[in-house]
This record gives C-alpha cells, sequence and structure tokens, in this order.
C-alpha cells in the first residue's frame, strides 16, 4: 500500500510493504505519472485513489503518536499553518491559515539558501519583528540590514516573528507538540515559548496509517468518531 | 407591462406586497444574476470591501433595472448605506431606501428541514421575494449548523449534509424579521456548528463570538469564491465532529 503526503515543497512517501522508514523527495521531482493508493495534501485528489483531508490526518495523526487526551499540535508547512486541539480525547477546536500564514516555511527555506546560513548555528534573538506572512516579512529584513544588522540576525528576528504568529495561531499552549518540515530548523524551534515538543514531518503519514488501521477495524474509532 | 425591480436585503414585508400587487418582477441584487468579472466594479466600490454588495453594484451595472429598493437599516449593514450612495448616483433610477424593522414571525420551516443546504439556502433567499405564508416542510433531526448570512458563493455550502440547519441572518430572512437580533444569535450548543460570515462584514465579530462561546464550533470567512483551505476546513470540522461531509465536489 502506497501512502504519500503531498507538501507544497516536499512530498512524502510511505510504500507499507517495504517497511517504515518514508521517503522525502521534492515534490517538483516527483512523476507526473505518480499515484498512490491513500494521501493527503495538495493534490491528494489527483495523485492517488484515494484522499482524505489534510486537518483530519494531522488529527488522526497527532492522536495516534501523541497518545493524550488533551493536547494542541501545530503543524507548519512550506506553504500553510494548520493546528487541532484536543480536549478529552475529541478535537475541540482547529485552525487553517493558507492565507496570512502563506509561504511561512518555504520562505524561512528561501532565505537559507540565499544568504547561505545554517539554522542551527544562529541563536534565537530576544527581539524580532511583526511578520504575518513570509512574503510581506521580507521588507523588515532589507530594512534590517540597511540599519546595520548582520543577515544572520535580520533572518533571525524574521524566523522569530513567523514562529510567534505560529505560535498565536495555536492560541498560545504552554505546551505544545510540532509537526511538519520547520521541526528540523532548530532556530524556529528555539523562538517557540513555552514547552516544545517536535514530531517530525510524518504525523499526516501517521494519520494516514491510522486510517488504515480503522478500515481494517471498523470498530474501532478515531478522533470524532462515536458508537452509533 | 411589468417592471424589473432590484432588491438588496430583505426590504420590508410591504413593499414586497406592492411589488407582488402591481405585478413587477424582482430580481434579487445580493446574488450572482450575470457572468462578468467582479471587477468591473473596482471604478465604483473599493476591491476591498463585502463581496455580496460588490456583487449588488455588478448587476446594477447591467440589468435593466426601473427601480431600486435596499434596505439599509438595522436589518441590513452600516455598508449597504454607503452603497445605497453609489447606486443612486450611478444609476438613472429611482434608488429607495428603506430600514426593514418587521416584527412579525413568519416561522422558518426551511431552516430546519432535510434538503441539500445550496437548496435550502436558495429557497430562503427566494422566499423573500413573496408576502405569501411559508408551506409547512416537516423538520429533520439536525447532525450539524450553519450560521450566518447566504454567502455570495453557494458553492460553500455543498460539502453540507441535508440534516444542517440553518442558523443566523439566513434563519431572520426566512423569518421575515432581519433586525431579529434575538433571533440571530440562536444557536444549538449540542450540534457541531460552522459559524460563517462574508470577509470584510461586520457579522465577523459576532460570528467569532458566537463561535468562541459555543463548544463545537468554527467560525470561518470567505470573500468571492471559497478559498480550497476553506472547503478544506469545513470539510474536516465537520469529519473531525463525526459528521459525514458530502465530498462528491471537492477538488
Amino acid at each position: 500500500m502506497l501512502l504519500a503526503d503531498f507538501g507544497t515543497s516536499y512530498s512524502k512517501i510511505l510504500d507499507t510493504a517495504k517497511g517504515d522508514t518514508p521517503l522525502i523527495l521534492p515534490t517538483k521531482e516527483l512523476p507526473r505519472s505518480f499515484m498512490a493508493d491513500l494521501a493527503t495534501g495538495h493534490n491528494a485528489g489527483r495523485r492517488s485513489r484515494r484522499s482524505i483531508n489534510e486537518l483530519t490526518a494531522l488529527a488522526r495523526g497527532g492522536y495516534a503518536l501523541i497518545q493524550r487526551p488533551d493536547f494542541v499540535l501545530l503543524d507548519c508547512g512550506s506553504r500553510d499553518i494548520k493546528f487541532v486541539r484536543f480536549q478529552d480525547g475529541k478535537v475541540a477546536d482547529m485552525g487553517w491559515n493558507a492565507e496570512c500564514g502563506a509561504s511561512m516555511g518555504f520562505t524561512i527555506e528561501l532565505l537559507s539558501t540565499y544568504y547561505n546560513l545554517d539554522y542551527a548555528e544562529i541563536p534565537p534573538p530576544t527581539t524580532g519583528f511583526s511578520v504575518t506572512c513570509g512574503v510581506l516579512g521580507m521588507s523588515h529584513i532589507f530594512d534590517a540590514i540597511i540599519a546595520g544588522a548582520s543577515e544572520a540576525e535580520a533572518v533571525a528576528g524574521f524566523v522569530r516573528g513567523i514562529a510567534l504568529n505560529a505560535y498565536r495561531f495555536a492560541h498560545e499552549p504552554e505546551e505544545l507538540y510540532l509537526s511538519g518540515g520547520l521541526c528540523s530548523n532548530p532556530l524556529f524551534v528555539a523562538c517557540l515559548p513555552g514547552r516544545v515538543h517536535t514530531l517530525g514531518r510524518f504525523v499526516l503519514l501517521a494519520g494516514l496509517q491510522a486510517t488504515l488501521a480503522q478500515d481494517a477495524h471498523p470498530d474501532s474509532l478515531l478522533p470524532g468518531q462515536t458508537k452509533s | 407591462m411589468s417592471r424589473l425591480i432590484g432588491i438588496v436585503g430583505v426590504p420590508p414585508l410591504a413593499v414586497i406586497e406592492k411589488i407582488n400587487r402591481d405585478g413587477d418582477r424582482i430580481v434579487d441584487l445580493d446574488e450572482p444574476q450575470i457572468r462578468a468579472p467582479i471587477d468591473q466594479t473596482a471604478a465604483h466600490i473599493p476591491r476591498v470591501y463585502c463581496a455580496i454588495l460588490r456583487t449588488v453594484v455588478l448587476n446594477s451595472l447591467h440589468l435593466p433595472l426601473d427601480l431600486v429598493y435596499i434596505d439599509v437599516g438595522p436589518g441590513k449593514c452600516d455598508c449597504a448605506l454607503h452603497v445605497s450612495d453609489i447606486l443612486a448616483d450611478l444609476l438613472r433610477v429611482p434608488v429607495i431606501r428603506t430600514r426593514n424593522q418587521d416584527t412579525r414571525s413568519f416561522g422558518y420551516p426551511l431552516c430546519t428541514s432535510r434538503m441539500p443546504l445550496m437548496e435550502k439556502v436558495s429557497r430562503i433567499t427566494k422566499s423573500v421575494q413573496s408576502a405569501a405564508p411559508h408551506a409547512p416542510v416537516p423538520p429533520c433531526q439536525p447532525s450539524c449548523g450553519f450560521w450566518g448570512v447566504p454567502p455570495r458563493d453557494f458553492a460553500l455550502l455543498d460539502l453540507f449534509p441535508e440534516t444542517t440547519h440553518v442558523f443566523g441572518w439566513t434563519r431572520c430572512m426566512e423569518n421575515k424579521t432581519p433586525a431579529d437580533l434575538e433571533l440571530e444569535h440562536q444557536v444549538d450548543p449540542t450540534i457541531p456548528m460552522v459559524f460563517f460570515s462574508q470577509s470584510f462584514c461586520a457579522k465577523s465579530a459576532l460570528a467569532k463570538h458566537l463561535a468562541d462561546k459555543h463548544p463545537r464550533a468554527i467560525a470561518i470567512d470567505c470573500d468571492v469564491t471559497p478559498s480550497s483551505s476553506t472547503r478544506a476546513k469545513i470539510e474536516a470540522f465537520l469529519e473531525l465532529s463525526g459528521v459525514v461531509p458530502d465530498r462528491r465536489h471537492t477538488p
């Protein structure tokens, strides 16, 4: 069974017959003919025989991995951010920001390439920019460099602004589970307030696996389901 | 010869009765009536503005209207009040401002009925054009709720199941009491609810406020047409609330 999380920048693919290690490859390098059995993400409807909604996959994957009745899980990807909040084992709140959170992860990656920066080597700043969107926030970086900041300092201020914006989007929880590509960015993670647990990039794949498991055992319940 | 009367919002019942009595035809300017780019209105109304009122202006630019009734009272909004000035300057026909404060309740059988939500809301908006009492429709057990105004693009509604109950200003419309704030505040805390507002609409504050107080709700907004993320958010909310969304129209 071929499972796929088609992200904007990277696709995560798991062949359940070949083990537990997913393959990550740039979405732009994915063959046009590639077809998954079960998928989520952009174009999942066209690139798979069956697709499920990204937020649904996030909630199911998060619930399966975290195994707690109450938690907040924030997913920061290339293009958008989304969160789910569980209370008593049920989804109590959720959000998906594809507009004002637009292109945050994508912009962070572009900046490191352009300025040749290693985010593992940049300490988290104590102050930053007020950033509502990856694209609009770029002008803060240029202004800071003109004002005398180093490129690393300016980009760090930008990343901090993005991290705080994402944190507020999830309603500022004291404890936060983080998923998505930005889990691998130490600067971004360090800029998030509160206790942060990183889950990595495969939470949506875990959601697809939870869906498969539910298909195999229809009596088991997924988040949001109640016995009729 | 019958005239073509444009209406914006819900004009008072007395106005609808007169139009019906005179044998004139009503066209609802809040809904898309012609196929033309909405940006044609940019010379008259800001692009960042309620898409329903931009649609009103677009329709008015193209339709051979004889008269316009535009409700600008507490049953509509301040934005409509200002758009009434634009229409009055733009059109060569009378633009009559009304302030609907009718209190006679007609009931809301369609809001609690079982039928596709898009058809339900279409029939509710159509019912504004008649002063006749509503035909009885049996109520159904609700699986979820939709609160808000009829969206500018009804495609937003096609994810909801047939057992969706309708609340908010759409319910006030069917009841023919568009200024009834108490009815507009009515919600059902026992079912998951989607609180919808048009982007840039003052009602978005009420939508968010009511959604925050509701135990299982989300607030969403939408401008001209629903984006794929707006649709996905509704779909996930319904799915995770134990409601099976209608995915026939999912892209």
